[in-house]
């Protein structure tokens, strides 16, 4: 699953019409859009870093992400030297603390790559924004939201599962942003920002797959053997080890477990005669 | 769905992460050089990219970056109670790299480290002083590759090179460059220096391809040492660890058969013989990593805080060698590991 989260509806709507997504009206702090087919959850967090954090600690408490699913931050930034395109953030800062967050970019793209600082006011006039000239230097770039998505989703993602897109709207003069201006933006690279949200739908389909396969064959197994042999709580652990182990070496135990019902030395008739069985099998195991 | 192809991920050492502090070193300098297309992003200092929670070292090693850094604090640490001290009672070691090119599933830096990217410290000197410092008072016998492998990056850093200098500089020193790597380059250049051992660390075929993922094989490894040891290098031949695998006899019987045949035994300085044993706290998060991995995933006997295979399979394991090498070499250069 990916967890979108943008800061305003005209950064969002792309993706609402792309991918088919469903409003949630159950939601009633943040606008919630969902495909369960495509695996997308999308948020609009509203402006600035106490919204962004708030948005996105509410959601992933209320979903809790798994290891395989990702978190994806896009909108719109600014930049002083008037580059233009999608940029990956490959490390965000936040202005008011100085604190420096750096997700991993581990997946290929086709964006250039720049260091982003989130500052709590609009870029307007440089001057009002106190630190700013030091803050902003060379190519960064300037947002809102990046680094408070950053540091409330490390409570629930690793700096694998992050991935921070921003697209370049204007060279500091926030104030003439329309809505209007930032949907055709979004328009304009819609289908390099589609192709990238698909193939980390691909990533975390792949690892959901993988999960899946290797704890469906093996439950069936230990729940049947721990009862035959009358486990307790440790044995049972144990015996998940061993069935575990034995799986991922590609070791052929079930016919060793068959064997010993064939012999009638399962199942056990009582907890001692359980322990005896089971050392038996882990001798014949190994 | 169509399966993600394993070119998704960016190549290795994609994105070079540089302190500050030694963006003008010339180390950092030479080993940018070597990268012409790699992003360099500034960091103030190495811990906040290596210490993030959450990393995923599985990931991070489909594609491995770098970090140069300056080495602060403990530049030379004690040998650790888990490590073969050959005897040596000035046994240390120094980390002048944290983590490996090499992705082999039982490494414990997967439980040591929170993440798999390289950490490469540009300051060789500062540890080089604080050696010359020790050796003024006792002679030493200092690990340079244990948490890392120097010649598996020797074109990247020359590291190994400048230890022979060093070394070759201060009699009282001894060290130890452990690898699994087949440098021939560097084998074929060696010089005979009685301080600086290679020690290979050699495995059964069968591990390797089962576990010791973009190592080189069994074969290249002896042909490296044999290169080693033509060249007079004193050469350590490590059966440690000694992984469990299906027919472990066969296939460690197999290994012993090619050692003989590529390596004159009698040369060799000595060899360790020791089971994979690993603290419990790493092996907790190796197996947390490696959700997949039969290797980390043994049902190991705990022992006062440590996992080893039982009792009675790491004594066969580790006899089945030492009885077969004792034929070979005198039973004084054969070290097993004792706790």
């Amino acid at each position: 699953m990916i967890y979108l989260f943008t800061a305003l509806y005209c950064e969002a709507h792309i993706f609402i019409r792309q991918f088919h997504l469903e409003k949630n009206p159950e939601n009633t702090q943040f606008q919630e859009f969902y495909n369960e087919a495509e695996g997308i959850l999308l948020t609009i967090t509203g402006i600035g870093e106490i919204a962004a954090a708030a948005a996105v600690a509410g959601i992933c408490s209320k979903y809790k992400p798994k290891e395989e699913d990702m978190l994806l931050n896009i909108g719109t930034c600014a930049c002083r030297e008037g580059n233009a395109g999608v940029f990956v953030c490959n490390k965000l800062t936040e202005q008011a603390t100085g604190k420096t967050f750096y997700p991993d970019i581990l997946y290929r793209h086709d964006f250039e790559e720049e260091a982003i600082v989130t500052g709590m006011l609009p870029w307007n006039d440089e001057k009002n924004i106190p630190g700013m000239p030091a803050a902003i230097s060379g190519k960064n770039l300037y947002d809102m939201e990046a680094a408070a998505v950053y540091q409330a989703g490390a409570y629930f993602f690793g700096p694998h599962q992050m991935v921070f897109l921003k697209i370049v709207s204007d060279g500091g003069t926030a104030k003439e942003v329309s809505e209007k201006r930032v949907e055709n933006l979004m328009e304009s690279c819609q289908d390099m920002l589609f192709s990238f949200v698909k193939q980390l739908s691909l990533t975390a389909a792949e690892n959901t797959r993988k999960e899946h396969c290797f704890r469906q064959e093996e439950d069936p197994v230990i729940e049947k053997l721990s009862a035959d042999m009358h486990c307790s709580k440790v044995m049972k652990d144990l015996l998940k080890q061993y069935i575990r182990y034995l799986t991922l070496s590609g070791t052929d135990y079930a016919s060793v477990i068959q064997d010993m019902y064939r012999e009638d030395l399962l199942p056990c008739k009582d907890k001692r005669e359980g322990k005896l069985r089971f050392e038996e099998l882990k001798r014949r195991l190994l | 769905m169509k399966s993600l192809k394993e070119d998704y991920y960016n190549g290795f050492f994609s994105h070079i992460y540089v302190e500050e502090s030694v963006r003008n070193h010339p180390r950092t300098r030479a080993i940018l050089d070597k990268f012409p297309l790699a992003k360099v992003i500034e960091i103030g200092h190495y811990k906040d990219v290596f210490c993030r929670s959450r990393q995923s070292c599985i990931l991070q090693h489909r594609s491995q970056n770098l970090i140069l850094a300056a080495k602060q604090g403990t530049l030379i640490y004690k040998g650790a109670p888990v490590c073969q001290s050959f005897g040596n009672h000035h046994f240390y070691y120094t980390s002048c790299m944290m983590n490996c090119i090499f992705d082999c599933e039982y490494c414990y830096l997967k439980g040591m480290y929170p993440s798999a990217n390289i950490v490469i410290f540009v300051n060789l000197e500062a540890i080089f002083a604080r050696a010359e410092e020790m050796l003024k008072s006792h002679p030493m016998y200092l690990c340079v590759s244990y948490d890392t492998d120097l010649l598996a990056f020797e074109q990247i850093t020359g590291y190994a090179e400048e230890w022979c200098n060093f070394t070759e500089k201060h009699e009282n020193l001894k060290i130890e460059i452990r690898t699994k790597c087949a440098n021939m380059p560097f084998a074929r250049k060696a010089r005979q220096i009685p301080g600086v051992i290679y020690a290979f660390t050699l495995s059964p075929q069968a591990v390797i391809d089962a576990c010791e993922h973009h190592t080189p094989s069994l074969a290249d490894r002896l042909s490296c040492a044999a290169e080693l040891i033509k060249a007079g290098c004193p050469v350590r031949l490590c059966f440690d660890p000694m992984i469990y695998l299906p027919r472990w006899e066969q296939h460690y019987g197999e290994m012993l058969k090619q050692v003989y045949d590529t390596i004159d035994l009698t040369k060799i300085m000595d060899v360790s013989v020791g089971t994979f044993r690993i603290s419990q706290d790493y092996l907790k998060k190796m197996r947390k990593q490696e959700p997949d991995s039969a290797v980390v995933w043994f049902p190991f006997q705990n022992e006062n805080g440590f996992y080893h295979y039982p009792d009675e399979l790491m004594e066969q394991m580790e006899l089945f060698l030492t009885e077969k090498l004792a034929k070979k070499i005198s039973k004084e250069k054969i070290f097993r590991w004792k706790e």
